[in-house]
C-alpha cells in the first residue's frame, strides 16, 4: 500500500493505460473521468488505502495530483 | 467474495454478446442514482450465456415512463424490467414531514401513496408483457420520535409497512409483478454500509458501490428461472459433508452428528437442505464409502435428519464421483447443468469442476458451521411460481425408483406397458395450468420438437388466441400421478393446422404418451375440417430423443416441413387410456 498505487488505480478505474497518467491528469485529459467514475474512484482508493475521505476533499479534487496531495494527509506515504 | 464494482463495468466493456442466444431485455428504472447496476447484471447475464440488452430509465423518472404508453420504455419492449425506489424521492418533502404530521394525515398520505403504486402497476400490466420487479420502500432504523414510534396510532414508519403490505397483495393478484423485499438487502449487509451519506450527497446515490454487484446477485435470481437455468439438484457428499468424520473409520457411533458444537453444524445443514426437499429440490449421494455402513447411518442414526427417502438416487461406491455424478445426472434424467455439488473435499471439488464445468461445484469451507449458511447464500434454487408438480417432487422420485423395479422385474416391454395402467388427460389451457406448461417450455430439452421458450405472459396471450390452441397432458399410472407432463401449441390460423410446440417431459418419455397426444391432435383437426397437419423439427444439441418421432408416427417430409395428410388413419397406441375435457 503506497502513493504509487495511485496511478494503477485510476487506470483501472477509466479504463486506460498506466503510461499515460501523470500527476496532471484531470478530467479535462482522461474522457472517461466523469462524476460518476470520480465516485468509483474514490471508493476503489478508499478500499484501497482503508481510509475515508471527507466530502470536500472528494469535490476538491481536480487532478491526480490532488488526490495524491489528499492522501498524504492521511498519512499514506 | 463478489468483485468489485469497477471490476465488473471493466468486464461489461468486453462482452461479445452475440455469440449467445438466449436473449434477455431488461429494464431499470430507479428514483435514485443506480450507475453500474446495469453493468454488473451484464457480466452475470453473460457469466450464463445469456445476451443481455438493457434500457436505463432516467433519474427519477419512473413515473413518466410507467405512466406514458408511448414512453421508451415500453418501446423497449423489456423481458423484465426492475423498479427501485428509495423513500426519500417516493415521499419529496412529506420524507422530513412525515414525522410531525397527524396519525389522519399519514393515514391519509398512505392511501394516496397505495393509489399512485397501484396506477403504476396497473399501467404497466396494460402497456408491458414484461414482469415487473419492484423493491418495498425500506424503513429507516431512525425515527425522530424515538423509542416511542412504535407507540403512535399511525406511526411513519407504520405508514411504510402499510404501503409494503398492499405491494405484497398487489403481487399475490398479479401474476407478472414480483415484490423484492429491499429490506432484506439492507438487513443482510446493514444500513450502515449500504447507505453512505457521503455518496448520498454527492450524487443521491442510495446503495453504495460496494455493494451494487451484491444487489445485482439477489436481482439474477428473478432471471435465473426465466431461461431456465436454475437448479434442480443437490448431490452430496457425505462423511465430513452431511456427518463429521469419516464412518468407515470412526464408526456408527464415532460421527459427529447432533450434540456437539460440530455436530450440530451438520444438523442444520441437513435441515436447509430438507426444507429445500420440500420445495422441490431433488437430493442425491455421491460417495465414497461402504454402501452398508453409510445406509445405516443414513437410516438408524438417531440424529439423522435426511433419510432414504429424501434421496432421488444414492450412489455410494468406490468408483470415480465424475463417474457417479454423470450415473446420477442419467439416472434421474437431468442435465448435469442442473446440478449443485456439495463435498468437503477439495480434490474431488476439483475433479468435478474439471470434468463437468457445467455443475455448480460449491467452494465448502473448512468449517462446517458454514455450511449451511453458504447453502442459504446460492441464489440458484429460485422459481417464479411454483407449480404443484415441484412441490410433489420429492414423491414422484420415489415412485420412478418403484417404477423401474416394477420394469426390471418384468422382462418384455410390451407387457411392462401394458401392466402400468397409464392414463393420459389432455387439458386445454387455463389460469391454473398457465405457470406450468410455460415452466415446460422453458426447460424440456430432450423431447422437444421446436424448442420454443414462452414467458407465462406469452402462454396467458396465446391461449386467450383464438388462432391458437395451447394445451398439456397430465399422465397417471398404477405408481401415481405424474402431473403435468406432455405440451403442445398448435397454431390455427391458416387452413391447414401448424404444431408450433409439442413436447414431453424425460420422465415419461418412452411409454407411448407422445403418440397419444399427437393423435388426439390430429383426431380434433380432422373433426374440425382440416386436411393437413404441418410440424416441423428443429435440431438442437439435446433434442435428439424427439428426432424421428415425426417420420416414426407416419409425417411425411415436404420441403422443410414434416406433413400429415388426415386421410391417413390415424394410429392410437392401445395399452394406454386417454381423456380429453
Amino acid at each position: 500500500m503506497k502513493l504509487d498505487d495511485v496511478n494503477t488505480i485510476v487506470a483501472k478505474v477509466f479504463s486506460i493505460d498506466e503510461s499515460e497518467i501523470t500527476d496532471k491528469s484531470s478530467p479535462e485529459t482522461i474522457e472517461s473521468w466523469d462524476s460518476f467514475n470520480g465516485l468509483v474512484l474514490v471508493d476503489e482508493l478508499e478500499t484501497h488505502f482503508k481510509i475515508k475521505f471527507s466530502i470536500s476533499e472528494i469535490t476538491n479534487v481536480k487532478n491526480v495530483a490532488d488526490i495524491k496531495q489528499h492522501l498524504k494527509n492521511h498519512n499514506v506515504s | 467474495m463478489e468483485k468489485s464494482l469497477s471490476d465488473y463495468i471493466a468486464l461489461s466493456k468486453n462482452i461479445d454478446d452475440l455469440k449467445y442466444d438466449k436473449k434477455l431485455k431488461v429494464a431499470i428504472l430507479s428514483s435514485f442514482t443506480l450507475n453500474g447496476l446495469s453493468e454488473t447484471l451484464h457480466v452475470k447475464c453473460s457469466d450464463l450465456g445469456i445476451r443481455y440488452q438493457s434500457y436505463l430509465g432516467g433519474y427519477n423518472q419512473y413515473n413518466q415512463e410507467l405512466l406514458n404508453s408511448k414512453s421508451k420504455l415500453y418501446n423497449f419492449s423489456p423481458d423484465v424490467t426492475f423498479l427501485l425506489i428509495d423513500i426519500r424521492n417516493f415521499f419529496g418533502n412529506s420524507f422530513h414531514s412525515a414525522h410531525n404530521i397527524s396519525n389522519d394525515e399519514r393515514k391519509f398520505l398512505a392511501k394516496e401513496k397505495i393509489n399512485e403504486l397501484e396506477n403504476l402497476i396497473h399501467t404497466f400490466e396494460n402497456n408491458s408483457k414484461s414482469k415487473l420487479v419492484m423493491t418495498t420502500l425500506d424503513v429507516p432504523s431512525y425515527s425522530p420520535s424515538g423509542i416511542i414510534e412504535t407507540k403512535l396510532e399511525f406511526g411513519f414508519h407504520e405508514m411504510i409497512e402499510e404501503i409494503n403490505n398492499s405491494l405484497r397483495q398487489m403481487s399475490k393478484t398479479h401474476p407478472s409483478l414480483y415484490v423484492y423485499d429491499f429490506r432484506q438487502f439492507i438487513s443482510k449487509f446493514g444500513e450502515k454500509n449500504i447507505f453512505d451519506y457521503r455518496q448520498f450527497h454527492l450524487g443521491d446515490i442510495q446503495i453504495a458501490f460496494n455493494f451494487i454487484p451484491y444487489l445485482a446477485n439477489d436481482l439474477m435470481s428473478y432471471i435465473k428461472p426465466m431461461f431456465g437455468t436454475n437448479r434442480k439438484c443437490i448431490v452430496l457428499d457425505l462423511d465430513n459433508t452431511l456427518w463429521g468424520g469419516i464412518v468407515g473409520e470412526d464408526g456408527f457411533d464415532g460421527i459427529e452428528l447432533g450434540d456437539t458444537p460440530n455436530g450440530k453444524a451438520f444438523v442444520e445443514f441437513q435441515k436447509e437442505l430438507l426444507s429445500l426437499w420440500n420445495q422441490g429440490i431433488i437430493l442425491a449421494i455421491n460417495s465414497k464409502n461402504n454402501f452398508d455402513d453409510a445406509m445405516k447411518v443414513i437410516s438408524e442414526h438417531p440424529n439423522m435428519i435426511l433419510r432414504e427417502k429424501n434421496f432421488a438416487n444414492i450412489q455410494i461406491n468406490w468408483d470415480d464421483k465424475a463417474i457417479n455424478i454423470k450415473k446420477i445426472a442419467d439416472e434421474i434424467n437431468i442435465g448435469l447443468n442442473s446440478i449443485v455439488f456439495f463435498d468437503d473435499d477439495k480434490i474431488n471439488r476439483e475433479r468435478i469442476k474439471q470434468e463437468f464445468p457445467e455443475v455448480l461445484t460449491v467452494d465448502l469451507s473448512d468449517d462446517p458451521s458454514q455450511f449451511s449458511p453458504i447453502l442459504k447464500e446460492l441464489n440458484d434454487f429460485h422459481v417464479l411460481q411454483r407449480t404443484d408438480e415441484d412441490k410433489k417432487r420429492g414423491e414422484i422420485y420415489s415412485q420412478q425408483r418403484e417404477r423401474s423395479k416394477f420394469e426390471k422385474s418384468i422382462s418384455n416391454i410390451d407387457d411392462f406397458l401394458k401392466n402400468l395402467d397409464i392414463q393420459v388427460n389432455i387439458k386445454k389451457s387455463n389460469d391454473f395450468l398457465i405457470p406450468r406448461i410455460s415452466q415446460l417450455t422453458l426447460k424440456t430439452n430432450q423431447f422437444n420438437l421446436t424448442t420454443k421458450r414462452y414467458q407465462e405472459e406469452e402462454i396467458r396471450s396465446l391461449s386467450n388466441n383464438k388462432k391458437f390452441s395451447v394445451g398439456c397432458a397430465q399422465v397417471l399410472d398404477k405408481f401415481g400421478d405424474n402431473g403435468i407432463t406432455g405440451v403442445f401449441i398448435i397454431d390455427k390460423s391458416e387452413k391447414f393446422w401448424a404444431i408450433d410446440t409439442f413436447l414431453l417431459s424425460c420422465r415419461i418419455m418412452g411409454r407411448g404418451v407422445e403418440n397419444a397426444i399427437l393423435s388426439q391432435i390430429l383426431k380434433d383437426a380432422k373433426a374440425n375440417g382440416v386436411d393437413e397437419v404441418k410440424a416441423n423439427f428443429i435440431p438442437t444439441q439435446k433434442n435428439k430423443p424427439a428426432e424421428n418421432f415425426l417420420s416414426d408416427y407416419g409425417f411425411e417430409k415436404r420441403e422443410n416441413f414434416w406433413i400429415y395428410k388426415l386421410n391417413n388413419e390415424i394410429k392410437t397406441p392401445k395399452h394406454l387410456k386417454v381423456e380429453t375435457e
